[in-house]
C-alpha cells in the first residue's frame, strides 16, 4: 500500500501553508472569518478525488515515543523520556479513502520535549 | 532460470538503501515506514525491550547516545564496541551493521528469498574492514556476500543509465557529498577493468553542517540585531537552554530553505513563537539568498576541492587527463557545489544519476553479473511450527487498544514486529515470548490495520497463519448507521420551475458525520426586501424520489430582511450539514458575499415546519396533482387518472386547512398537515413513477439512437469511448428503475450530441441564423454587429472553427433569459 500512491508535491506544499495559516489564526482574534476560508480549502483537499482526498493532522500535545513512525521528531531539552509534542513544524498528511482507510503520504515534522 | 545475485545494498555511513536488478532494469525498494523515501538512516537504537533501526532510532541519537548508535561504519574492522546502556551489553560495529542490513531486508516486499547480495564499501576500506562488512552480511542471514567499492558502484549506475555497458578506457572522479560525510575517488578503466586509483575523504563534512551554518551565521545574528537577547546562541543550543526546542525547529527550517535554494534564488525562513528577554514576541522572516548561502558553504566546498587537488598531484594528473566528475550524494543537488567544483577543476561535472540511490543501483547492476553459489538445499524456507492465538477489540473509541497474543511452540531465537499499515506505527523488533501484550495506537475515525510479523534471528520472515489485525476506531460502538438518505432540496436546472434532491449523506453512513456543499446562488437578494427567499431545506428519504415526498428535517429561510448587505447572483452559499450520533441535525448556511452565517439545530423529535413553506409546498403539490391528472387523461391512462383523482379530494382538504392556518399558529396542526401532504406526495410519486420511468427510458433510447447516428457521421475516438462506456453500463442503470439515474445517463449522451453538433457546419449555420434574429436583444449592439459580419465572412470561407467561436461570442451577448428566472425557487441548484 505504502509507496503505491503518488501525490503531487505541490498539493503537500499548499496543505502545509493552509496548516500554517490555521495555526496563525488560532493566536489572533481576526474579524473577517478567515477560518471559514481555511476550512473551505481543507474541504477541497478532503474531497479532492472521487474516492478520497488529503487531510492533515496536527499532533500538537500528543505523546511521542519510539514507536511513532508518522513523525520526524527532534528532541529538545536534556531528557528523552515522557515526551510530548510541543511544536509542529509540518503536520502529518494522510490520504483518506471513502472507505475510512488512511495512508500517511508525508510524515509530520515536530519538536518534542520531556513532560515536566 | 536466472541464478544471479541481483540484490545490491548501499550500506552507507549515514544512509543505506537496497535495490534489485529485474529484467534489465533496477528497482529501488521504498522504505515502508518513510513514505516516498528509499533510504534508511544507518542508526540502531536499543530502547527497553525493542530494537529500533532507521528514522526512529535517529530521533533519539543525540539525546540518548548511550543507547542509540550511528556512524558505526567508521569503526568497522576495529576492536572497538559500543556499550549500550539500556540493555547493558556491548555491540560491535558488525552487529550494528547486521541490524541495518536486516532492516533493509524488510523493504523487500516481493517475496524473494534474500540469501545473496552485493554490499558496497568505501574506497578507503582495507581488507579487515571489508571482511567485517562481509561478516555483517552473514550475520544478517545472507549466505553469500560480494563486496563492491562505492565509487565503482556509482560509475556502474552511470554507465547503465547511459546504456553504455562498457565505458571507454579513461579516468574520472566520483565526488560523493552526503548528509554527513564526504568521499572522493579517482576511478580508472584500463583494458576493460574498472578500479579505484586513489581516494580522499572527510567523515565530518556534509549537508547537515550547511543547515547549522544557516542558523548560526544568518538567523542568530539577525535575531540578535532585531531583538534583545544576552546569549541567544547558548539559549538555543544548550540542552538546558530556555529555547532549546526552537533550535531544532530552526535547523529543520534551514534545511527546507537550503533545499528550496536549489531551485529558486531566495528563500524565507519564518522565526516566531517565542519572546526575547524584554518580553517582545519574536516574529520575523529571515530572507536568505542563494548568493548568501553560497558564501556560507564556500569554505567547506573549497576544502573538498583541495582534497581532489591532492589526488591529482599525487597521481601526476591535471584536469585535462580526466573525463568528468561524477556527482553522488544528496548535497550535490546544491547548484553551487556543482558550479564551484566545475569552475575550479575546469572539468565538467556529471549530474545525470540520482545522487541518493546511485550506489545501490550500481550495486544491483553488478549483482546481476554475479552468480549465486549457494546450494539449493539452503534456499528452502525454514518451516517453524508455532501456533498463535490473538485477542483484541475490533472496535474502539480509545486512542490505543491492547493487542494480546499467546504463542505455543519453539520460540527460541525468534522476534516479532507489529506495524500499522498506514506507515504510522512500528513496534520495533522485539523478542518473541509466550505471551505478548502491545498497546496499538489508533488513528481516529478510521479503520486501522496492523501487520504482525515473526522473524528468525536473521530477519527472515517466519510464515504464520495470523491474519491482519483490524481495529475500527471512533465509530462502530455507538455510531449508528443512517436509516435513510439525507438530502438537500435544490433547483432543478433541467426542469425549470421544479426542484430536485442533492444527496448529502447516503443511507447507512455512520454517525456522527458532517459535510459542506457549496453552490453559486441563482438569484440576487436585496437587503431589506422579502420578495426573494433563499431556502435551505434538508430532507430525509431516498434522494431519487421527489422532494415533496420526503420528510423535512430542518429548514432555514433567508430573506433580504436577514441580510447585512445585498447578495448577488453567482456568489457562493456554503451549506454545512452535521448529524450527531443521536441524529441531531445542525445546518448552517454561510453567504460568502455578506460574510453572514445562518444556523439552525433541529432535533428529529422536535419537528420544524415553517408555515410559510408548508403553504407554498401545498400549493405546488396541488398544481402538480392537477397537471398529472390532465396528462394521464390526455394519454388515456385511465388507471393512473383514477388513482390520482382519488387523491384530489384529500389534496383539496389539505389545501383548505393549510390556507386557514395563520403564520403564528402554535398547535400541532401544521405537523399533521405536513404528514398528510407528504403521504399524498408519496402516492403521486408512486402512481406516476411508472409513467416517469417509462418517459425517461423512452427518452434515453431516443437520445442513444440520435447519438449513434451522429457518432457514425462525425464522432471522434474519444466521443466513441465515452459513448461505449455509458452503453456498457446500460443493463446496470436500467435495472435500478430509478428515473433520476436513467435521466443522468441521457444527459451524458446529450452532451456528446452537443459536442458533435457544435462541429457540424449545418448546425453551426442554424445556430448562427437564430442568433442573427436575436440580435436586437443582445447587450452590446456594436459588438453583436461586428460578430455577425465576421460570421457571414466565416460562412463564405467555410471557416467552421471561426464560426463556432463567433456563435459562442454571440451567445454570451444574450441577456440571461427568462428560463433561468423560472428556476430560482430555492436559490441554488444543480
Amino acid at each position: 500500500m505504502n509507496g503505491a500512491v503518488t501525490i503531487p508535491q505541490k498539493f503537500i506544499e499548499i496543505l502545509d501553508q493552509v496548516f500554517e495559516i490555521e495555526k496563525k489564526l488560532e493566536s489572533i482574534n481576526e474579524p473577517n472569518s478567515l477560518g471559514r476560508n481555511v476550512n473551505r480549502l481543507k474541504e477541497c483537499f478532503e474531497y479532492l478525488m472521487s474516492d478520497g482526498g488529503l487531510i492533515y493532522q496536527n499532533p500538537l500535545g500528543e505523546k511521542f515515543n519510539e514507536t511513532r513512525t508518522d513523525l520526524e521528531a527532534s528532541i529538545a531539552g536534556n531528557s528523552a523520556e515522557n515526551l510530548i509534542i510541543t511544536e509542529v513544524i509540518k503536520p502529518i498528511i494522510r490520504l483518506r479513502t471513502n472507505t475510512g482507510v488512511t495512508t500517511i503520504v508525508r510524515k509530520g515534522v515536530v519538536i518534542v520535549e520531556s513532560k515536566i | 532460470m536466472d541464478n544471479a545475485i541481483n540484490f545490491g545494498i548501499d550500506l552507507g555511513t549515514t544512509n543505506s538503501a537496497i535495490a534489485k536488478f529485474v529484467k534489465g532494469e533496477v528497482i529501488i525498494y521504498n522504505n515502508p515506514l518513510d513514505f516516498g523515501r528509499a533510504t534508511l538512516p544507518s542508526v540502531v537504537g536499543y530502547r527497553k525491550d525493542r530494537i529500533l533501526v532507521g528514522n526512529q532510532a535517529k530521533t533519539y541519537q543525540e539525546k540518548d547516545p548511550k543507547s542509540v548508535v550511528g556512524i558505526f561504519k567508521r569503526k568497522m574492522g576495529t576492536t572497538e564496541s559500543f556499550k549500550i546502556k539500556s540493555i547493558n551489553e556491548s555491540k560491535t560495529p558488525i552487529e550494528l551493521s547486521a541490524q541495518v542490513l536486516k532492516e533493509l531486508k524488510t523493504f523487500v516486499n516481493t517475496g524473494d528469498v534474500l540469501d545473496a547480495t552485493v554490499i558496497t564499501v568505501p574506497a578507503s576500506f582495507d581488507l579487515i574492514q571489508s571482511n567485517a562488512t562481509k561478516d555483517a552480511g552473514y550475520q544478517a542471514g545472507f549466505k553469500q556476500v560480494v563486496l563492491l567499492q562505492e565509487p565503482i558502484a556509482a560509475s556502474l549506475a552511470y554507465a547503465n543509465m547511459k546504456k553504455t555497458n562498457e565505458l571507454t578506457d579513461g579516468q574520472w572522479l566520483v565526488y560523493d557529498l552526503g548528509g554527513g560525510t564526504f568521499d572522493v575517488a579517482l576511478v580508472k578503466i584500463a583494458d576493460g577493468e574498472m578500479r579505484i586509483v586513489d581516494h580522499e575523504g572527510n567523515n565530518f563534512l556534509g549537508g547537515a553542517d550547511f543547515d547549522q551554518l544557516i542558523v548560526e551565521r544568518l538567523i542568530i545574528p539577525k535575531l540578535n540585531y532585531e531583538y534583545s537577547f544576552s546569549n541567544l546562541e547558548k539559549e538555543l543550543k544548550d540542552e538546558n537552554g530556555k529555547i532549546n526546542g526552537k533550535y531544532y525547529g530552526l535547523l529543520r527550517r534551514a534545511e527546507d530553505a537550503k533545499i528550496r535554494l536549489s531551485a529558486v534564488n531566495s528563500a524565507e525562513i519564518e522565526v516566531s513563537g517565542f519572546e526575547d528577554e524584554e518580553g517582545n514576541d519574536v516574529d520575523i522572516e529571515v530572507i536568505i539568498t542563494r548568493t548568501e548561502f553560497n558564501e556560507l558553504i564556500k569554505s567547506s566546498i573549497d576544502e573538498t576541492i583541495e582534497m581532489i587537488k591532492k589526488i591529482l598531484t599525487r597521481n601526476s594528473l591535471t584536469s585535462a587527463d580526466l573525463q568528468f566528475t561524477l556527482m553522488v550524494g544528496g548535497s550535490t543537488y546544491i547548484p553551487y557545489v556543482r558550479l564551484r567544483v566545475e569552475e575550479i577543476l575546469q572539468l565538467p561535472v556529471n549530474c545525470e544519476i540520482d545522487p541518493t540511490t546511485a550506489i545501490a543501483v550500481g550495486a544491483a547492476y553488478y549483482a546481476a553479473t554475479k552468480q549465486k553459489e549457494i546450494s539449493k538445499v539452503d534456499k528452502q524456507k525454514k518451516l517453524i511450527p508455532i501456533s498463535i492465538k490473538t485477542a483484541y477489540n475490533k472496535t474502539s473509541k480509545e486512542i490505543e487498544e491492547l493487542f494480546s497474543a499467546r504463542i505455543k511452540g519453539n520460540i527460541e531465537g525468534l522476534f516479532y514486529k507489529i506495524t500499522r499499515q498506514d506507515g504510522g506505527f512500528d513496534s520495533g523488533l522485539k523478542k518473541l515470548t509466550e505471551r505478548i501484550n502491545e498497546d496499538l495506537p489508533l488513528v481516529e475515525n478510521a479503520f486501522n490495520f496492523f501487520t504482525f510479523t515473526i522473524y528468525d534471528s536473521q530477519n527472515n520472515v517466519i510464515e504464520t497463519d495470523v491474519e491482519t489485525i483490524g481495529i475500527n476506531s471512533g465509530f462502530g460502538i455507538s455510531g449508528q448507521p443512517l436509516p435513510e438518505d439525507i438530502c438537500l432540496e435544490v433547483d432543478d436546472y433541467d426542469n425549470p420551475g421544479e426542484t430536485r434532491l442533492a444527496l448529502v449523506f447516503q443511507r447507512n453512513t455512520v454517525l456522527p458525520t458532517r459535510r459542506t456543499l457549496t453552490f453559486p446562488l441563482n438569484k440576487t437578494v436585496i437587503k431589506g426586501t422579502t420578495d426573494e427567499v433563499i431556502c435551505v431545506n434538508v430532507l430525509q428519504g431516498s434522494h431519487e424520489s421527489l422532494p415533496e415526498s420526503n420528510k423535512v428535517l430542518g429548514t432555514i429561510l433567508i430573506t433580504g430582511k436577514n441580510l447585512a448587505r445585498d447578495i448577488s447572483k453567482g456568489s457562493d452559499i456554503e451549506i454545512t450539514v452535521s448529524l450527531s450520533e443521536s441524529q441531531d441535525l445542525t445546518v448552517s448556511a454561510y453567504l460568502n458575499m455578506a460574510d453572514q452565517e445562518f444556523k439552525g439545530t433541529f432535533n428529529p423529535k422536535e419537528r420544524h415546519t415553517p408555515i410559510r413553506l408548508l403553504k407554498e409546498q401545498v400549493v405546488d403539490l396541488s398544481d402538480k396533482l392537477e397537471s398529472e391528472i390532465a396528462i394521464a387523461t390526455e394519454k388515456e391512462d385511465y388507471e393512473t387518472a383514477s388513482l390520482l383523482n382519488k387523491l384530489k379530494k384529500e389534496m383539496d382538504s389539505i389545501s383548505e386547512e393549510t390556507e386557514r392556518l395563520t403564520n403564528d399558529d402554535v398547535t400541532d396542526k401544521r405537523y399533521q398537515l405536513e404528514d398528510k401532504k407528504r403521504k399524498v406526495a408519496q402516492e403521486i410519486d408512486s402512481a406516476t413513477k411508472h409513467k416517469r420511468l417509462q418517459a425517461v427510458k423512452e427518452l434515453y433510447y431516443n437520445v442513444k439512437a440520435e447519438c449513434t447516428r451522429l457518432l457514425e457521421k462525425a464522432g471522434n475516438d474519444y466521443e466513441w469511448k465515452v459513448f461505449n462506456d455509458i452503453v456498457n453500463q446500460e443493463e446496470a442503470f436500467m435495472s435500478t428503475n430509478s428515473p433520476t439515474k436513467i435521466q443522468e445517463k441521457s444527459d451524458e449522451l446529450q452532451s456528446i450530441i452537443s459536442q458533435i453538433k457544435w462541429k457540424t457546419p449545418g448546425f453551426l449555420q442554424g445556430i448562427f441564423n437564430w442568433l442573427k434574429e436575436e440580435q436586437p436583444r443582445m447587450n452590446d449592439q456594436v459588438q453583436a454587429k461586428s460578430l455577425i459580419d465576421a460570421g457571414k465572412i466565416a460562412i463564405d470561407n467555410q471557416n467552421w472553427e471561426r464560426l463556432r467561436e463567433i456563435n459562442y461570442g454571440l451567445l454570451d451577448l444574450l441577456p440571461r433569459g427568462a428560463k433561468e428566472q423560472a428556476t430560482t425557487k430555492i436559490g441554488f441548484g444543480i
